[in-house]
């Protein structure tokens, strides 16, 4: 009997031991803020534009997309409705060449020629001849009859596009989702939704139409009407969206400077390893050099061994008008060359030493200073229009300094502002990658969480892809 | 004996995390059903693991001892300010001992131990958001001691081990490019150390134990370091390369003392003080781009002092039972804590039953339950976090004889 009893001791933790451990300690929350309904008002960055296009699954990685998905653990109604494209290779912003317009595919890495043979890896067209016709059909069919849209993003809108009416006449990625692109206005749109909390991540075009253009395309001005000015856009474009929801986040710009389509190809990528090529050189600049000598100006163009500056076209350069023609120099140290430019030119037709690279290729030195004045300036604005309006703020160009600066890991990767290392920036060297909107979707949720006292779950960015190698 | 090889065959496996750090004190059943308290103990051969002092204090002429304890664990984790939750899907593992011992005379005993007090395994899914840090991981490590011992009087017993230990480590890391990228990590080590023990049976009803068990460092040479990655980088990254990496096995000093209250009662304290500062940082060091793949990863491990308590009672000539707690704190950093071994504070409670049907046979019985306490833990390095539990639970089955 005793022993029986034993045994019967031994054996019952038996019953209440096959229990498995679990931490359910999280408990989502919407705070002070409703996440019913979300929409949210950006360009390409907000679009889920990537790789140099628009497509499906980029759009379903969007930053906007995820915190939607998100929210729905904290009150969304898990509808976050996207006008997406129907093809995986997507249309890109149109680009203008000699001979018309050109609609591409999206970039991804894989191996290209060049011109003197030697195959390298790098982004490359994800259809290098795509069908023009069928590009324009894909990037002009409505889906406005799928909407209300929640991501109303247009990619390549500035803030004063957000006015126009018939913007979607002019701009097809707003025209495919517009219910009527003749009249509708971008900015009446986040209202179809019955939003409860937006995003609103503007400005970035303002500066980057500029930027990207090597400084001809011009930058918003600060001052001047709606539709004109930075600022009197701005503001009214956040008085008529809080008409309609009074709750959300708004984001500052990074200094497009930092990202790696301008950081990528240094300014002193031409290396000479032969002296007879030295001496070639700067006799044929000789000339160039008695010319600023006698015009009393400081430029010299000099050659030497190892790694020297290309040679630009600077047009801001003060040379007396018959020298018109001389507005070209050595760039310096902080000047930027723009990932698009050709590298076969350079390699084989001699850009950057005999020929100056065209100005739509580099950022001079005062091109950069426009550029982080009307950052700083369009910064202050955005962060003033937060707080008058009360709403959460998350300061985009901290976390793209600190990316450049520092880093910053998330669950074991290392994101930086290098191009394709980096993890954080797409093949185009402009937009994030699917990792890259993941992370800045858990620096949204964060700024969120703590003005309005919410808890919305981050995701772990390793739920997401890392750019794709051949 | 086909049975007995089989035995030792299905063993060859890893052990999980059972006590802190990747320490396995599972080598004996007699000890584990009272509390894993073995220093002060005369429990046969399995002395040759827990005190070599008190080998020596055996009563017959031979002993041998095997057994074998099937770990049941799972570990539970959710991501810092996320809901995101995760749960290891880990082996069972069965950590063994064989011990054997032999009386020359009353002065001189000698034994031999083959036992695995060094472990770990850990499976998470494939594409848990921590596969940047590990996948899955399994050590291993068999020690083999050979021990003399000697009963200096009827009071005192001292001992000691050589230690020939071999082990085996696999691991696999996810890496963060395209196409499931990961890093199969597999190597193998051996080294030697010691095990020191002495016994003092202070009264009759009073015995003292002290045991001191070396660290040793196992070195993986030349492992083999299998990249599985895109074709791009395998220019840059060989996809077969080699390895050198080190990992500790802390020394441990453990002091016991056992009281018998009565001639059926007997109750047993014991503290191990397991140095486990010596595991400081987990290098690796590659044979191939060394520049880029060379890591140095902080463990920063502290040394922990375990308590415990063992309770035995004998039932009959037929029965002894026996009962046991302990606290095992966790020797791992807060901050760089990784989940390849997910190491927490354990509280355990253990019991224990030998059946003896005839003269010298002992079928011994044991149960250990074992509940690590919730915490919250990051790894800093790879900013990698959230809240880990755990629980195990581990029946052990052994057979002693001694003639």
């Amino acid at each position: 009997m005793k022993t029986r009893n034993l045994i019967y001791i031994v054996l019952l933790p038996l019953l209440f031991t096959t229990c498995k451990p679990v931490v359910d300690d999280f408990t989502p929350s919407s705070g002070s803020a409703d996440f019913t309904s979300f929409v949210a008002i950006g360009n390409s960055l907000t679009a889920g534009y990537a790789a140099g296009a628009l497509y499906k699954s980029g759009q379903e990685v969007s930053f906007a997309r995820i915190i939607a998905q998100q929210m729905a653990y904290a009150g969304g109604n898990g509808q976050f409705k996207i006008p997406l494209m129907p093809t995986e290779d997507g249309v890109g912003i149109a680009e203008v060449t000699e001979t018309g317009m050109v609609l591409r595919t999206k970039l991804v890495l894989g191996y290209s020629k060049d011109c003197l043979g030697e195959t390298s890896l790098g982004p490359v067209p994800a259809n290098p001849d795509p069908d023009q016709q069928k590009l324009f059909t894909e990037l002009t069919t409505s889906v406005a009859a799928q909407g209300p849209f929640n991501n109303v993003a247009v990619p390549g809108i500035k803030v004063t596009h957000l006015f126009a009416p018939g913007l979607g006449m002019m701009n097809p990625f707003y025209g495919r989702f517009a219910t009527d692109p003749v009249n509708d206005r971008l900015i009446d749109e986040p209202a179809k939704v019955n939003p409860t909390f937006f995003s609103f991540w503007i400005g970035n075009n303002d500066v980057l139409d500029y930027a990207a253009s090597g400084g001809l395309l011009p930058l918003t001005p600060v001052d001047g009407g709606i539709g004109t000015g930075f600022q009197a856009s701005y503001e009214a474009a956040l008085e008529i969206i809080m008409k309609v929801v009074s709750k959300g986040i708004v984001a500052n710009i990074p200094d497009v400077t930092s990202i790696p389509f301008f950081t990528t190809v240094p300014y002193n990528a031409i290396v000479l390893t032969n002296q007879d090529d030295v001496d070639l050189l700067n006799q044929a600049y000789a000339p160039y050099n008695q010319l600023m000598e006698v015009n009393k100006l400081p430029y010299r163009i000099n050659w030497e061994l190892g790694p020297n500056p290309m040679v630009i076209w600077d047009k801001d350069m003060p040379l007396p008008q018959p020298f018109a023609q001389y507005k070209f120099r050595q760039a310096k140290e902080g000047e930027l060359i723009l990932l698009t430019v050709p590298q076969d030119s350079l390699k084989c037709a001699r850009w950057g030493t005999a020929k100056p690279i065209p100005d739509v290729y580099s950022l001079t030195e005062t091109e950069i200073g426009n550029i982080k004045t009307a950052t700083d300036q369009f910064n202050a604005i955005i962060k003033e229009n937060a707080d008058a309006n009360g709403l959460a703020f998350i300061d985009v160009n901290a976390l793209l300094n600190k990316l450049k600066s520092q880093g910053i890991m998330q669950d074991g990767v290392f994101f930086t502002a290098a191009f394709v290392t980096g993890n954080f920036f797409s093949e185009d060297g402009i937009h994030m990658s699917p990792q890259g909107n993941a992370m800045v979707a858990n620096f949204f949720i964060q700024a969120i969480n703590t003005k309005y006292n919410a808890n919305i779950p981050q995701v772990s960015v390793t739920d997401y892809s890392p750019l794709i190698l051949p | 004996m086909k049975k007995i090889i089989f035995f030792l065959g299905a063993v060859f496996l890893a052990t999980t995390v059972m006590a802190g750090g990747y320490q396995v004190r599972l080598q004996g059943n007699k000890q584990t059903g009272f509390g894993l308290v073995g220093t002060p103990m005369v429990y046969g051969a399995s002395s040759n693991f827990y005190n070599p002092g008190s080998l020596s204090f055996m009563k017959k002429k031979w002993d041998f001892d095997l057994g074998a304890s099937f770990i049941l664990s799972s570990v539970a984790f959710q991501k810092s300010e996320s809901n995101y939750q995760a749960e290891s899907d880990n082996p069972v593992s069965t950590p063994f001992y064989f011990y054997g011992a032999f009386k020359i005379n009353k002065l001189i005993t000698v034994g031999l131990g083959v036992y695995t007090p060094y472990g770990s395994s850990a499976v998470w899914n494939d594409d848990w958001a921590g596969r940047l840090l590990i996948q899955n991981i399994s050590l291993s490590a068999i020690f083999i001691q050979p021990t003399i011992s000697f009963n200096i009087n009827d009071k005192l017993g001292i001992g000691a081990g050589f230690v020939y230990a071999i082990g085996n480590i696999s691991l696999r890391k996810a890496l963060n490019y395209s196409g499931d990228s990961y890093v199969d990590l597999e190597g193998k080590a051996s080294n030697i150390g010691f095990n020191v023990g002495l016994y003092w049976q202070a009264l009759d009803n009073l015995s003292f134990g002290i045991d001191y068990r070396s660290a040793i460092k196992m070195s993986v040479t030349d492992g083999d370091a299998t990249f599985s990655i895109p074709t791009a980088l395998q220019g840059t990254l060989p996809p077969s390369n080699k390895f050198d990496a080190e990992l500790p096995l802390p020394a441990n000093l453990d002091f016991g003392v056992a009281f018998n209250a009565t001639d059926k009662l007997t109750f047993a304290l014991e503290v191990d003080w397991v140095m486990w500062s010596a595991y400081d940082t987990l290098s690796f060091k590659f044979k191939e781009k060394g520049e880029l793949l060379n890591s140095d990863n902080p463990r920063l491990y502290k040394d922990t002092f375990i308590p415990r308590l063992g309770i035995e009672y004998k039932v009959s000539d037929l029965i002894h039972v026996r009962g046991g707690f302990y606290y095992d704190p966790t020797p791992t950093n807060a901050d760089y804590f990784s989940p390849e071994t997910v190491s927490l504070n354990n509280i355990a409670y253990t019991l224990g039953l030998s059946i003896m049907p005839v003269e010298g046979l002992s079928i011994d019985i044991s149960w250990l339950q074992l509940f690590g306490q919730k915490a919250d833990k990051n790894y800093s390095p790879d900013n990698f976090g959230g809240t880990y539990k755990n629980t195990a639970i581990v029946p052990g089955l052994g057979i002693s004889y001694s003639f």
